[in-house]
């Protein structure tokens, strides 16, 4: 649309008027006393402290032991020269790893932050669907650990908090699973409570404050940055190619695209997407010499 | 079940097959109902001569049921439904006649399905080892296997199921040069444990083995096509061990995966001479090279009471002769089934 200039002219004064009038609201606001940094509601400034304590790479859950079987996929891609780059397998392991935590793991974080009073269900449903003897170890060690962070670390911090909100139904899980945890009741092994990494990542970030989606998002982001960082450690990639990986705006597309996907699926179908990862993953303890647990 | 006639359905699709025992030690086919597009047949059954020694009571007659379809495969939106129960102690062989083709869909939302749900008495034992599922392009499948044993009791006491299930699936017509072109297919397989003396609580889920290849997916998954996700592999496939009569067979595939060649090892031994070496070695080298040549890749885990095998293959046939020649190596389920029981691995 062509407008003629007089009515133009008249717009673009309208504007900056308005926009004089912004600045001035603006700095009476500020000289009225709110002038203090943006959003820090006493909730989401504590969403943003546990996001960045969970994000942390230092947080002892020994995932760097872990390469979620991309050194065993790379021992079954050698390159063709021995000396060519294995980058492009790294990026291919990496997108496949991802969909299939996704497709697996997902579900289970997300029903356990919703319905934290199933955890014990949701705990022997996903072992039950976790038949890979190196994926149940590395997934068992990190929830495990999880759960002692929280219980060495964070849980007298954050539960009485979270009990004056009388919102404590996934702190009593949480108290409930442990219990069963130090005393499991007799019966086959089959029956026993294992401590999977997904649910509990689920019912603890609830209990953290963290909102569902960044729960989620951070479920997947941190797997990215431990395969990544065990790339870097096998000599695959550089730390700043590393970095990369990290940052790219595929990843972050990509990380977005799955936890929507995975919203509303029920754990029950929760499944593989990609099955030959259980291949990889399995035959990771037939590699003849290996850095990683799996 | 305690009604001696079949269930007066008359939906498509929906099929029962009965195995009661008859005072003291006979396995009857008490039923077997089926309606059009499934169709079973059960041939006579037959006698094994050797079954497990130490239990004199175990019966000795084996049934075998064919599950087949009209037109030797599923159209789209075709539902197939079979129930299936195994008094306690009894023995059945569920098998196929050739692989199971899924024709393609008019379009995606045209589902077809196959639905088993099998429920094993103490003692009983199934051996359900069909060809594979093969899903031409464009086609959209589901099926769903959900077998239900008893649950032991806190101290592993009571006599369990046995379980040799195979699930496999291939990337269409290889020879057209369809590479995993379906458009859904999906398999899940599941264990329950189910209560049967009093104060056992409900079911609970012993195992559960979700294959879902969706050619579709979200952007997670879609810009990865099936054929990529299966990375060269033509068949995958999962075999399920489980209970006293297959514990022998499990124990057999935990070992030789702990003898695979290492990966990246040299192999110094390549060359030399092969002098008095019994005769499983030779045929346990042999059997390597094989897989070697067939790029067949597996891997076996005891958990939760199961022995889990996963394995993929370039082609059907070699996964095949590798499964055949596990079995038929380690013996006990021709032992207690019969040759029969093979017959889809020939």
């Amino acid at each position: 649309m062509i407008t003629p200039d007089p009515n133009q002219q008249s717009l673009q004064d309208e504007i900056i008027a308005l926009e004089r009038r912004l600045l001035e609201a603006k700095s009476r606001l500020n000289v009225n006393g709110v002038d203090r940094p943006l959003s820090l509601t006493e909730s989401s400034n504590g969403a943003l402290h546990t996001l960045l304590l969970l994000a942390d790479s230092a947080l002892p859950l020994g995932s760097f032991a872990f390469s979620s079987g991309l050194e065993s996929y790379l021992a079954h891609h050698r390159p063709s020269p021995p000396s060519a780059s294995q980058v492009p397998s790294f990026h291919r392991f990496l997108h496949l790893s991802l969909s299939s935590l996704a497709s697996t793991a997902l579900p289970y974080t997300l029903a356990a932050y919703r319905h934290p009073e199933l955890i014990n269900d949701l705990d022997n449903d996903f072992d039950a669907s976790t038949p890979c003897t190196v994926a149940r170890r590395a997934s068992v060690a990190q929830g495990r650990a999880l759960l002692s962070v929280w219980d060495r670390s964070f849980k007298s911090h954050y539960a009485s908090s979270a009990l004056s909100n009388n919102s404590n139904v996934e702190i009593d899980a949480s108290i409930a699973f442990q219990d069963l945890l130090r005393n499991p009741p007799p019966g086959p092994p089959e029956s026993q409570p294992n401590a999977h990494l997904a649910p509990l990542w689920g019912l603890l970030t609830r209990i953290l404050g963290l909102p569902l989606h960044e729960s989620a998002y951070l479920f997947l982001f941190s797997h990215v940055r431990t395969v990544t960082s065990a790339a870097v450690r096998a000599s695959v990639l550089g730390p700043y190619q590393a970095q990369a990986v990290l940052a790219s705006g595929e990843l972050r597309e990509k990380i977005q695209a799955l936890v929507g996907e995975m919203w509303d699926v029920k754990v029950e179908d929760a499944g593989l997407s990609v099955p030959v990862m259980d291949l990889w993953v399995g035959r990771h303890e037939m590699l003849y010499s290996r850095i990683f647990n799996s | 079940m305690s009604s001696p006639f079949a269930p007066s359905s008359s939906k498509p699709g929906y099929g029962t097959i009965d195995l009661a025992l008859l005072q003291p030690s006979t396995p009857v086919l008490r039923t077997l109902s089926y309606q059009y597009p499934l169709k079973l047949i059960a041939p006579s059954p037959l006698f094994v001569s050797s079954p497990s020694s130490s239990d004199s009571t175990t019966p000795t007659l084996i049934h075998t049921v064919f599950l087949l379809t009209y037109g030797g495969g599923i159209l789209a939106a075709d539902i197939i439904n079979l129930r299936v129960s195994l008094a306690p102690t009894t023995r059945l062989i569920l098998l196929t006649q050739g692989s199971t083709k899924i024709f393609k869909a008019p379009s995606r939302d045209v589902l077809s399905a196959q639905r088993m749900s099998v429920s094993l008495g103490p003692g009983a034992a199934l051996v359900y080892l069909p060809d594979p599922v093969q899903p031409f392009a464009n086609s959209v499948f589901e099926q769903a296997q959900v077998y239900e044993v008893p649950s032991l009791g806190s101290e592993g006491e009571g006599e369990g199921a046995s379980l040799c299930v195979c699930d496999w699936v291939s990337r269409g017509r290889g020879a057209r040069g369809e590479n995993w072109d379906f458009w859904k297919y999906g398999s899940r397989n599941e264990v329950w444990a189910v209560g049967t003396g009093e104060g056992q609580k409900g079911r609970r889920l012993l195992l559960r083995d979700n294959v879902v290849l969706d050619a579709k997916g979200g952007a997670g998954t879609g810009s990865v096509g099936i054929a990529a996700r299966m990375d060269g592999l033509g068949v995958f496939g999962t075999l399920i061990l489980r209970g006293p009569v297959f514990e022998a067979l499990g124990k057999y595939f935990m070992d030789e995966f702990g003898r695979l060649p290492r990966i990246g090892a040299r192999m110094w031994d390549e060359h030399a001479e092969e002098v008095d070496v019994p005769d499983e070695d030779i045929r346990r080298k042999r059997r390597q090279k094989q897989e070697v040549r067939d790029g067949l890749l597996w891997t076996a885990a005891s958990v939760r009471g199961f022995v889990l095998v996963k394995f993929g293959a370039r082609e059907v046939e070699g996964a095949r002769m590798w499964l055949s020649s596990m079995l038929k190596a380690e013996g006990s389920v021709e032992r207690n089934f019969g040759e029969r029981a093979l017959l889809c691995l020939k």
